[in-house]
């Protein structure tokens, strides 16, 4: 049984098809990246599978059915989406962003929390630097750092990231591909949607091609990568 | 049957409150509804759909009712010659106010008026010019042919044919050049703005109106009560007037008269029946208009008019031959020129020393991953953002940093990644706003019906444009019932006619099938050897290299390539922008 699995899923809003019987599967403990253009419903299935936009289909995770249940639920059963805009609560500091992000540890008492905080500190120490620092004052990779971090705050069991390299210079996004890397080992599941196809085939394990709404390719990573089709989906066959 | 009915209105207008057996109480209620419904239809246009709120419509009442009481009481004019001071007064009272108030948006403008209205209250009561709180009295009645309108029977009739005035003369109104300007406001005004709509204009238009509508009222009020003092005109009237509007519907114009009626005789009802219930007396009808008007916005967000009415037909449209003089054909040369352009939002550089020109007769691609700047471009070469840095160039003239109906009356048209299109208006509606700058009928030729040759040529040439687009038999549906596909075509006819020398597209081609690409790159194809210059922003790669001679490539706000499309499809950097390079 894998920790994330989908089947046969569909999603539309107004009378558009965006996503059509997508199935897919996530293992405990690896990295699974979706790739493809602009507009292929990347963003969409990541909503489907948070709860956020209504879909057909089966959503899984660790054997449970999720069909029908909000978002709030999914949260406790151990999702976390990191979104496209970040979402962070920018008139906040870095530490109470992280405390809402820890909101789902509430019952466990103060201790619980602080033992996240500082988890999430040693993995971004710049985070750790500004903690007093608005939020909304972060240049644009201490914000993905954040929202990456205030996501872990609730111990997931599946992070999903919906394009953390967006709108981030070479430098900082070589910086986040390597803390995606790098959250491997503390056994988190990664669901890693990315334009930057070379970047987020190169930290995977599996991978899937969404092209129009449809998955036109899956694989291995490595596979993947060596593949010509990758680059004609991005930029035209030349016909 | 619907040709008759102004007929019918007026025989009703005269001989309704003379039927055998009507309380005379009843003609003195409908009186009443027909004075507020009159500052009611002001309040459709300005709210309903300028969607600028208002709570003091009754002070600009007010204005007209002591314009008029003080002429007739101290200087003797006749009351007939008090309606232009009472429009006038009200008129030029809105102008000042909205001078200052109208720049406030949402929210903050519906607090500026409630200020207003609160202080011209208390000006109202302590001017001696007009009589402080005791007000003016023994205003003379109004006369016609020797006969005085003292009797309500006689005053009803007088307030039927206004009301029937406001009511024609508001529905002219909206189908006119400037009335569609003041129905494209609502939902953002960005696009009406890029067909060169004067927005500011357009806002003061609708509030003015309204004011002026509102002098009517007075004046009827002042000449048939024959008394004014502040209380008509201060807060709890104007709440009342919002009341009436958002009640009946406040989007449309029937829906003032119906929401007047029921609020005025729900309200005469409440004063009698409450006391009853509760056992004694006091303003409890207050809390009940509060639950009716949550009520109605719980489960009739647009009113109670549109549950009685189905939504009316579509307005028919003449559509004139007459073609409208085009712009000069411009001569080959470069039509746009952009160099060094830059824009930064906060820390962000959006925008960083963008190059590039595009010639008359030329299509260019405009592609870049997300978040390259594309959009931002955009907004700067049409006027919506201002650069920090660098020129546009237009034909040679530096246009930088001028706004958006500036660019459109220079022949920039555009279309929008998130279509905009007014859901209130039809498909062909939609379209003649690209023409507004090829109009110049006054919005009072428009109240006035004085606007209809130039109306048909404008139709005309926006059933031209439609025809050209290939979407002729859907023009009189509602905009927003049309699939998004043909949404995006529609702006692009909406474009067309502005009769641009530069078109720029963005995303033209999303949620198009296969054989409407191919028809759109034909049709844009047409446009470019006619002399246009084209520029596209379109993440469908098959689509903008077939179509494109020559792309310009962004990332990071800046231009990395440039060349025909096999030539940049090949290009490293391109490759490593789309792909990304691995970490």
């Amino acid at each position: 049984m894998s920790l994330l699995e989908i089947d046969n899923l569909s999603i539309g809003y107004s009378g558009i098809e965006a996503v059509r019987s997508v199935s897919l599967r996530v293992e405990a403990g690896e990295i699974a990246t979706v790739i493809g253009p602009n507009g292929a419903g990347k963003t969409t299935l990541l909503g489907a599978i948070m709860g956020i936009l209504p879909s057909t289909g089966s959503i899984r995770l660790n054997g449970e059915s999720l069909t029908g249940t909000d978002i709030e639920h999914r949260v406790e059963r151990g999702m976390s989406l990191v979104a496209e805009s970040r979402e962070l609560f920018t008139t906040m500091t870095v530490a109470e962003n992280l405390r809402l992000g820890g909101f789902r540890l509430r019952a466990q008492g103060q201790a619980a929390l602080q033992r996240g905080m500082d988890e999430n500190y040693a993995l971004f120490p710049r985070l750790a630097e500004r903690r007093t620092q608005l939020a909304g004052t972060l240049s644009g990779g201490e914000r993905q750092m954040l929202a990456m971090a205030r996501a872990l705050m609730a111990r997931p069991r599946l992070l999903m990231l919906d394009e953390p390299s967006l709108g981030l210079a070479p430098l900082i996004v070589r910086d986040i591909f390597r803390t995606v890397a790098a959250l491997r080992a503390s056994g988190v599941a990664i669901l890693l949607v990315e334009q930057n196809a070379r970047a987020a085939l190169a930290i995977s394990d599996h991978a899937v091609v969404l092209e129009m709404g449809r998955i036109t390719l899956a694989g291995k990573s490595a596979d993947l990568a060596a593949n010509p089709r990758i680059v004609e989906m991005y930029l035209g066959a030349g016909r | 049957m619907i040709r008759f009915w102004p007929v019918l209105v007026i025989i009703a207008a005269f001989g309704l409150p003379w039927l055998p057996g009507l309380p005379l109480f009843w003609v003195t209620l409908g009186n009443e509804i027909g004075i507020a419904a009159i500052v009611a239809t002001g309040l459709v246009i300005l709210t309903g759909i300028g969607g600028m709120t208002s709570f003091a419509q009754a002070s600009f009442m007010g204005f007209g009712a002591y314009a008029t009481a003080i002429l007739s009481t101290r200087y003797g004019v006749s009351p007939w010659l008090g309606l232009p001071a009472a429009l006038l007064a009200s008129g030029i009272a809105a102008l000042a106010i909205g001078a200052i108030t109208l720049r406030l948006r949402a929210h903050y403008l519906a607090l500026g008026t409630l200020a207003w209205s609160v202080s011209l209250y208390y000006l109202f009561g302590t001017l001696d010019l007009v009589g402080r709180n005791d007000g003016i009295s023994s205003i003379p009645p109004l006369q016609l042919a020797g006969v005085k309108f003292v009797d309500v029977r006689q005053s009803f009739t007088l307030i039927a044919l206004a009301l029937l005035a406001s009511l024609w003369a508001s529905r002219n109104l909206l189908d006119s050049r400037w009335g569609r300007a003041i129905r494209a406001l609502r939902g953002g005004s960005v696009a009406a703005a890029s067909f060169g709509v004067n927005i500011a204009a357009a806002r003061m238009l609708a509030f003015v109106y309204a004011a002026v509508l509102a002098g009517l009222a007075g004046w009827l009020f002042a000449h048939l009560q024959r008394a004014v003092n502040p209380t008509p005109f201060g807060l709890n009237a104007s709440i009342e007037y919002l009341l009436m509007t958002v009640i009946g519907g406040a989007a449309q114009l029937p829906g003032a008269l119906l929401g007047a009626g029921l609020v005025v005789i729900v309200n005469d009802r409440l004063q009698d029946w409450l006391p009853l219930l509760l056992g004694h007396a006091g303003n409890f009808e207050v809390i009940v208009f509060g639950l009716l008007l949550v009520l109605v916005l719980q489960f009739a967000p647009s009113g109670l008019w549109p549950l009685i009415a189905r939504r009316t037909a579509a307005t028919r449209h003449t559509i004139g031959t007459i073609a409208l003089p085009k712009r000069a054909t411009p001569a080959p040369g470069p039509a746009l020129e952009v160099s060094g352009l830059r824009k930064r939002f906060g820390g962000l550089v959006a925008v960083a020393d963008l190059t590039f020109s595009l010639s008359a007769r030329e299509i260019i691609g405009l592609i870049g991953p997300n978040g390259a700047g594309k959009s931002t471009s955009f907004n700067l070469l049409t006027g919506v953002t201002k650069p920090d840095a660098g020129t546009v160039r237009l034909a040679g003239r530096d246009v930088t940093g001028l706004s958006a109906p500036a660019m459109a009356r220079l022949g920039v048209a555009r279309s929008f990644q998130h279509v905009k299109l007014a859901a209130s208006m039809s498909v062909i509606e939609n379209v003649v706003l690209g023409a507004h700058l090829r109009g110049n009928a006054s919005p009072i030729a428009g109240v006035f019906r004085q606007d209809r040759a130039e109306e048909a040529a404008l139709f005309g040439e926006a059933m031209r444009q439609l025809e050209r687009v290939g979407l002729a038999e859907l023009a009189d549906r509602p905009a927003t019932s049309l699939a998004l596909g043909q949404q995006r075509i529609v702006e692009i006819a909406r474009a067309l006619c502005l009769d641009p020398s530069l078109l720029l597209l963005d995303e033209p081609a999303a949620g198009l099938r296969h054989a409407e690409k191919q028809a759109l790159a034909e049709l844009l194809r047409k446009l470019a050897a006619e002399g246009m210059a084209i520029l596209l922003v379109e993440h469908d790669m098959e689509f903008v290299m077939n179509l494109a001679a020559r792309l310009v490539v962004m990332d990071f706000g800046t231009r990395i390539a440039e060349g025909p499309p096999a030539e940049v499809r090949r290009n490293p950097a391109v490759i490593e922008a789309y792909l990304g390079s691995a970490a």
